[in-house]
């Protein structure tokens, strides 16, 4: 999965259909790219998934955990209206994660939480 | 058979000299002597005028008077042409039906990024998620900000109705778009509590103007956030415009 | 009753469907699910549908995948009444099955350690139908169908 800097923050397009290894990989290569380029943000690009069941939730919402725990937040952009009703439907909740329309609306977000997390 | 016999039975069904002629050609298809497709266009005719029973009637007599004629032939296809407009009936019942709920739950953009919609009547379970699917298309393809749910108009809101509600706020929610509440009224707020249906994820206002100042203040700050980054990202050199940068 | 269903459904082959995705990897619950996303857009459900109807068969194919293995997700076209065609969504295994079925069909209740104990319940909340059937040491049968909104 490529992971792209912009600014301090990663930023990932998901292209792909989120199977249950490709999003627990996905997990592990962001904990580690956050580790090493100790970026304040992920902004995950939802744009091309159709389906997100409750498991790519769950392990979503958990990769965001880890990432707060290691100081970095997560914006997930760009759902589409159908997967946000199917989401909001079976009552899923997304701890620790921020939702942004789009891109441009991530990295607003993204800057929002840093001046936040700066006490400014 | 020849033209003189098809006349005797024609003058047999009906006094009426627009309706003896489509029933000529009307057997005339039948015995091959028109073209199938007249045959199915003129039943039609025949139909609209006379009423399905008639038209079924008149055959049945046919059939009964005169059994050397195909009569069997004109019923088959006096079936498919009734089953055809029963179906081109239900299409436009349910065209107008579809109409009647969208004008029955406008969607009105009311300010720049602000979408209003006014929840009139009662909801089940097939008109709330219809309401919900088009508000989301809408909220997505106009990438509204914030969306003003009105339900001055919703008579009664019980546990299911509140349930249909929070999804919707939420599947708003999940696209990245606030909400403001407005329209609870004190009988159904009283209930409300009482159900235990609160709805803390979204904002309530006490009424329209009140949710479209809230609303307004929500994307002004937005805008502003969205112009101190657009400066950060440019290093400072940008120059800072008074006016309104939305792409 | 239920054991003598769940045999009937497993066992024979008369039983038409348009789809049989046997679930062994775990791959397979991403094909289930694009299959049931297939089928559902070519019965005429709207996109939410497709969708809600895809991310059923997602969750029923983990289910069996997780507790019980392997097991078989059977989807067919309901066309009998024509104004409102449906699909039907069955999913079967002989796993351990389920002791307390009231209890996984509470939101928020798991055995599995990463989950958010939504998914049989989302199931019922996302499909017009929905029945289990289960016995310990047997297996389970999941039955789950939507019918097109007519608008």
């Amino acid at each position: 999965m490529p992971i792209m800097r912009v600014g301090g923050y990663l930023l990932v397009p998901i292209q792909i259909d989120l199977d249950d290894r490709t999003v627990g990989r996905l997990q592990q290569q962001l904990l580690k790219e956050i580790e090493r380029t100790r970026a304040r943000a992920v902004i995950l690009d939802v744009r091309m998934v159709e389906v997100i069941d409750s498991y790519i939730s769950y392990t979503l919402s958990e990769t965001a955990v880890m990432a707060r725990l290691m100081g970095c937040r997560t914006v997930l952009c760009g759902i589409q209206p159908p997967v946000a009703l199917t989401l909001a439907q079976m009552g899923v909740t997304l701890q620790e994660v921020a939702v942004a329309r789009n891109l441009e609306h991530a990295l607003v977000l993204a800057g929002s939480f840093q001046e936040r997390d700066k006490g400014v | 058979m020849d033209a003189g016999k098809v006349m005797e039975i024609v003058n047999g069904l009906t006094a009426d000299g627009r309706q003896k002629d489509l029933w000529r050609r009307v057997m005339g298809g039948a015995l091959g002597k028109e073209a199938a497709d007249g045959l199915f266009e003129t039943l039609r005719s025949l139909i609209e005028e006379l009423g399905e029973e008639e038209v079924g009637a008149k055959i049945l007599h046919i059939a009964g008077e005169h059994a050397s004629f195909p009569a069997v032939d004109i019923l088959r296809a006096a079936l498919k042409v009734s089953g055809e407009m029963r179906r081109e009936n239900e299409h436009v019942l349910m065209q107008l039906r579809q109409m009647l709920s969208e004008l029955a739950t406008p969607i009105i953009r009311i300010w720049t990024d602000i979408l209003l919609v006014a929840m009139i009547g009662n909801l089940d379970g097939q008109r709330a998620q219809n309401i919900a699917e088009r508000l989301l298309n809408r909220v997505s393809s106009v990438r509204a900000k914030v969306v003003l749910v009105d339900v001055t108009g919703v008579p009664m809101i019980d546990t299911v109705v509140g349930g249909f509600l929070m999804e919707m706020f939420n599947a708003i929610k999940f696209l990245g778009a606030e909400v403001i509440l407005t329209g609870i009224k004190p009988e159904v707020a009283h209930t409300l509590v009482k159900l235990g249906v609160d709805f803390q994820m979204v904002t309530v206002a006490r009424d329209l103007e009140d949710a479209l100042r809230r609303g307004i203040a929500i994307t002004m700050e937005e805008r502003k956030r969205r112009r101190q980054l657009a400066f950060s990202l440019a290093g400072g050199r940008l120059e800072e415009s008074g006016e309104d940068d939305e792409l | 009753m239920y054991e003598e269903r769940i045999t009937s459904i497993i066992e024979d082959p008369a039983q038409e469907f348009d789809i049989v995705v046997r679930i062994t990897r775990e791959e397979d619950i991403a094909v289930a699910r694009q299959m049931a996303k297939q089928l559902a857009q070519e019965i005429g459900f709207s996109l939410a549908d497709v969708t809600r109807i895809a991310t059923a068969v997602s969750e029923l194919a983990r289910n069996i995948y997780r507790y019980a293995r392997q097991g078989r997700i059977m989807i067919r076209k309901r066309l009998e009444d024509r104004d409102s065609p449906g699909i039907e969504v069955i999913a079967a295994d002989r796993g351990p099955g389920i002791p307390d079925i009231e209890l996984v069909l509470t939101r928020g209740y798991t055995t599995w350690e990463r989950s958010l104990g939504i998914g049989l319940s989302g199931v019922k909340r996302l499909m017009d139908s929905f029945a289990i059937h289960s016995e310990v040491g047997k297996g389970t049968v999941v039955i789950t169908g939507k019918r097109r909104r007519t608008f």
